[in-house]
C-alpha cells in the first residue's frame, strides 16, 4: 500500500485553525504584559508554525484568523473590526505576506520531499523489475516477471502479450480471460495496435475501460502489448505511477527484444552449422564419388576401345576394379545417407531384443572379403544378455568400425572384437593392432569429415569413407541411448567401446538353461 | 535344339537394370519377358505363365503390396522383390503376403542367379519332402525321417523346439523366411510378435550347430528380416 501523501483537507484547516487559537488565547492570558508588537510577534509565530507544517490554504486561512483575532481582540476599538490606526493595517499587510511566504516554502520543500520519495519508488520499482527481467531464463520467463511486476505497480494484474514473430502487423490475440472479454477492452487494444500508443484506462483513448493496453516497440517494431488491469479501475493512477509504468513498458519490450535476438542467434548458428554439413557433404560427394565413378568409366571405356588388344588378365583386371570402385561407391553413398539421418535427427531406431552376435556376424560376414588380411577374433561370452538394439543400425556400426579398422592399420594385423555385460546392458568393443590414435585426440576422431591417417592402401584407397564413419557410430550409439568412446591409454592400437543399456529386459524371454533343459 | 529354358518375367522400369538382368539369365539359358511397369507385368504374368518372376519395388504405377497382391491372382511362380537397402518393413510386407525371396540392390548376377534357383527349385516340389538326409555346409546333416542331427558325424542333441525351427528352415533350404514366418510355423499364430523367442532359439541353434556362432555360415541372418538357411557353403 501506498503512504498517504495528501492528508484530508478539514483536518489540516481544523489544525491551523487550532494553531492561531493556542496563539491567540497564550495572547489573551499574557495580555497585561504585552505590548501590542509582542502580541503580533506571537500571534506571527502561530502563522509560521501554521504555515511551516501546512500547505497554502490553511496557512492563508491561519494568517486570516490571526489577522481577524488581533484586530478583534487587541487593536482598538476592541471588539469590533474597525481599526482606528492605520498603521495596524501594514501590520496585517505583514502577517498576510509572512503567512504567504511561509506557506510557500514549505510546500515547496514538501513537494521535492514527495517527489524523492517518488522517484525512490520508481526506482527501487524499475529496479527489481530489471533485475528479475535480467535473471529470467527464457522469453516466457521475462513474460511472467514482467507481467508480474506491471501487476504490483497498479496494484492489480499485468499481461505481456506477443505476436507470433517480431514484426507482425497483426495484434496479438487477448487471452482468454473474463477481464478481455468485453468489447470496450477490445476497442481499446484496436485502438493501442493501430495508433502505436497506450489506451484504456486513464488515457484520453477509453479513459474508463478497466485495462491499459501500451504498445510494446523493439528494434522500430511492435512485438506485442503490454496489458494491465487494476482490480480498482476507479482509482486513477498518479502521473509519477504512471512514468514508473511507462519505464516499465520500455524495459520488459527491451527484455524480450535481448531475448528474441537471441534465439535469432541460436537460429542462425544453426543454420551455419547446417550450412557446414552441407558444404561439406558437397565436397565430399564431388570428390569421394567422383574417383570411383572415374575409375569405372575409365576401365569401361578400355574394355570397350576396339583399337587395343587386352590380353584377358587385363580384361579381368579391369573388370575387377569397375566392381570394386562400384562397392566403395555404394558404401560412400550408403555412409553420406546415414550422416544426413544422423545430423536431421531422421535416424528411425526400430528396436528388439537380441542378442548382439546376430548384427555383429551381419556384419563379419558382409566385411569378410576386406577383412581378409586381418586375423579377427570374437569373444562374445554365450550367455551375454540380450539388448534392445535396432540390428540394421548396429550393424553399419561393426561395419563402420571394421572398414576403420582395415583402413588404419597395416595387413596382417590382429582385429579383436569383445562384449561383456555392465551396468544393465552390454559394452562391446572393437580393438586393433594399428598405431592408435594420439592422446587427447580421441573425442576430435568422432568430428565428421575427420580422416586418421590412412595406413594401409594409400591414395587408392584414401576418403572412402569421407570420414564419416565414426560420426554416424556415435549418432547411432546415442540414438539407442548409449554411449561410444575411443578407449584411451590403451596399448597399441585404437580401441572403440560402445555402451548399449538394456534396462527392464522384458518379461517371458525364456533363458539359456530353460532352452537347454 | 536343345528345350527351351524356363521363363522369366522382369517387371523394372529401369532400363540399365533391366538390361543387366537380361544379360544375366539369358546367359544362364533363360527366356526373357520384361515389363516396364506393373500392369504390363501383370498382363504378361497371366499371358506367359512364368516360372519366375522378378519384381523391382519402387514401379511408377502400383505400389508394391498390391503389385504382388495382383500377381498371386494370376500365378504362383515364385516372386523375387529386388529392392534397395532401408526398406525393410516394406519387404518384410511383402513376403508375409506372398513373395518368396528378395535382393537388395546392388547385388550380383551370382546372388541373383542363386535366388532364382532356389525360388524354381521350391516352387517344382512340395516342401515337406524331407525323406532323405539333408547335407548342410558345416558338416552339417539332418536326417528328418530319424529326427536326428550331426555336425561332422557327432549327433548334436536339439530341443524339440530347436528340432522344428531347424527343420522348418531346412525346408525352406535357401529361401528368406521372415521372423513371423518362423514363429508362425514353429510356435503358432500366437506368437508371431514373440520375436525374441525366435532369436534365442536361434542363437542357441548356432551355438550347437555353427563352428563360430558369430560368424555363422549355415543359420544366416537376414537383418531386418528374417533368417536363410545356406544350403551349401559358398565356393
Amino acid at each position: 500500500m501506498k503512504p498517504r501523501v495528501v492528508r484530508s483537507e478539514s483536518d489540516e484547516y481544523l489544525k491551523a485553525a487550532g494553531i492561531v487559537m493556542v496563539a491567540t488565547v497564550a495572547c489573551l492570558a499574557l495580555r497585561s504584559r504585552l505590548a501590542s508588537i509582542d502580541v503580533v510577534m506571537i500571534l506571527l509565530l502561530g502563522v509560521v508554525a501554521a504555515a511551516a507544517t501546512h500547505r497554502r490554504g490553511p496557512a492563508l486561512v491561519a494568517s486570516l484568523l490571526s489577522i481577524a483575532a488581533f484586530d478583534l481582540l487587541f487593536v482598538p476599538p476592541y471588539g469590533t473590526f474597525n481599526v482606528f490606526d492605520t498603521a495596524y493595517y501594514l501590520t496585517f499587510g505583514v502577517m498576510l505576506l509572512v503567512a504567504l511566504t511561509m506557506s510557500g516554502l514549505t510546500s515547496r520543500i514538501r513537494e521535492q520531499r514527495e517527489a524523492a520519495a517518488q522517484r525512490e519508488r520508481h526506482t527501487s520499482a524499475l529496479y527489481a523489475m530489471e533485475t528479475d527481467l535480467a535473471a529470467a531464463p527464457d522469453l516466457e520467463a521475462v513474460r511472467t516477471e514482467a507481467s508480474r511486476h506491471l501487476g504490483k505497480l497498479v496494484g492489480g494484474r499485468g499481461w505481456i502479450l506477443l505476436t507470433d514473430t517480431p514484426g507482425d502487423p497483426n495484434a496479438p490475440a487477448l487471452p482468454e480471460e473474463p477481464v478481455f472479454d468485453d468489447a470496450e477492452v477490445r476497442v481499446a487494444a484496436a485502438s493501442a495496435w493501430t495508433h502505436q500508443e497506450p489506451a484504456g484506462w486513464g488515457t484520453p483513448r477509453g479513459r474508463e475501460v478497466p485495462v491499459l493496453f501500451a504498445p510494446l516497440l523493439a528494434g522500430g517494431a511492435t512485438i506485442g502489448f503490454a496489458a494491465v488491469a487494476p482490480d480498482d479501475a476507479e482509482h486513477d493512477l498518479p502521473r509519477a505511477d504512471r512514468e514508473t509504468l511507462s519505464a516499465m513498458f520500455a524495459l520488459a519490450a527491451h527484455a524480450i527484444e535481448r531475448r528474441q535476438l537471441a534465439k535469432v542467434g541460436e537460429h542462425a548458428r544453426r543454420e551455419i552449422e547446417a550450412e557446414r554439413l552441407r558444404t561439406a557433404l558437397l565436397s565430399s560427394l564431388s570428390h569421394d564419388l567422383r574417383t570411383p565413378l572415374a575409375g569405372i568409366e575409365g576401365s569401361a571405356s578400355t574394355l570397350l576401345d576396339q583399337t587395343v588388344t587386352l590380353g584377358s588378365a587385363v580384361q579381368r583386371e579391369l573388370l575387377e576394379s569397375i566392381i570394386a570402385e562400384s562397392r566403395r561407391m555404394t558404401r560412400l553413398v550408403g555412409n553420406l545417407l546415414d550422416m544426413v539421418r544422423v545430423e536431421t535427427g531422421t535416424l528411425a531406431v526400430r528396436k528388439s531384443w537380441q542378442p548382439l552376435e546376430e548384427p555383429l556376424g551381419v556384419a563379419l560376414l558382409r566385411m569378410e572379403a576386406r577383412l581378409a588380411e586381418h586375423p579377427v577374433t570374437t569373444r562374445l561370452p554365450s550367455d551375454l544378455p540380450m539388448v534392445p538394439i535396432d540390428e540394421l543400425l548396429i550393424e553399419q556400426v561393426f561395419l563402420n568400425l571394421l572398414e576403420n579398422a582395415v583402413r588404419y592399420t597395416p595387413p596382417g594385423t590382429a582385429i579383436t572384437i569383445t562384449a561383456w555385460p555392465e551396468a544393465e546392458g552390454v559394452t562391446a568393443e572393437v580393438a586393433d593392432s594399428g598405431p592408435g590414435v594420439r592422446p587427447g585426440d580421441e573425442e576430435a576422431m568422432f568430428e565428421r569429415f575427420r580422416r586418421g591417417p590412412s595406413a594401409s592402401l594409400g591414395a587408392a584407397d584414401a576418403g572412402a569413407g569421407a570420414g564419416l564413419g565414426l560420426t554416424i557410430c556415435r549418432g547411432i550409439i546415442r540414438a539407442h541411448g548409449g554411449r561410444i568412446w575411443i578407449e584411451p591409454g590403451s596399448a597399441g592400437g585404437t580401441v572403440i567401446r560402445f555402451h548399449l543399456p538394456g534396462v527392464n529386459v522384458p518379461e517371458g524371454i525364456p533363458t539359456v538353461e530353460a532352452v537347454t533343459g | 535344339m536343345a528345350t527351351p529354358g524356363p521363363v522369366a518375367l522382369l517387371i523394372e522400369d529401369e532400363l540399365p537394370m533391366r538390361r543387366f538382368l537380361r544379360t544375366a539369365l539369358e546367359g544362364h539359358g533363360f527366356q526373357v519377358v520384361e515389363a516396364a511397369t506393373a500392369r504390363e507385368g501383370l498382363s504378361h504374368a497371366a499371358a506367359r505363365n512364368p516360372d519366375v518372376i522378378l519384381l523391382d519395388l519402387g514401379l511408377p504405377d502400383r505400389d508394391g503390396r498390391e503389385a504382388i497382391g495382383d500377381l498371386r491372382g494370376v500365378t504362383r511362380a515364385p516372386i523375387i522383390v529386388i529392392s534397395a537397402r532401408g526398406q525393410e518393413q516394406e519387404k518384410v510386407e511383402l513376403l508375409d503376403r506372398g513373395a518368396d525371396d528378395y535382393l537388395t540392390k546392388p547385388f550380383g548376377a551370382a546372388e541373383l542367379l542363386a535366388r532364382i534357383r532356389v525360388g524354381l527349385r521350391h516352387a517344382s516340389r512340395s516342401p515337406e519332402s524331407l525323406d532323405e538326409p539333408v547335407l548342410l555346409g558345416g558338416g552339417i546333416r539332418v536326417d528328418a525321417v530319424r529326427r536326428q542331427v550331426f555336425r561332422d558325424d557327432d549327433e548334436v542333441h536339439l530341443t524339440p523346439t530347436e528340432y522344428k525351427l531347424l527343420a522348418t528352415l531346412v525346408r525352406h533350404a535357401g529361401r528368406v523366411l521372415t521372423h513371423r514366418q518362423l514363429l508362425e510355423q514353429v510356435w503358432g499364430t500366437n506368437y508371431v510378435k514373440q520375436t525374441h523367442y525366435l532369436r534365442v532359439y536361434m542363437a542357441q541353434l548356432r551355438h550347437k550347430l555353427e563352428h563360430d556362432a558369430t560368424r555363422p555360415r549355415v543359420l544366416l541372418t537376414e537383418p531386418g528380416i528374417g533368417y536363410r538357411l545356406l544350403e551349401r557353403e559358398p565356393p
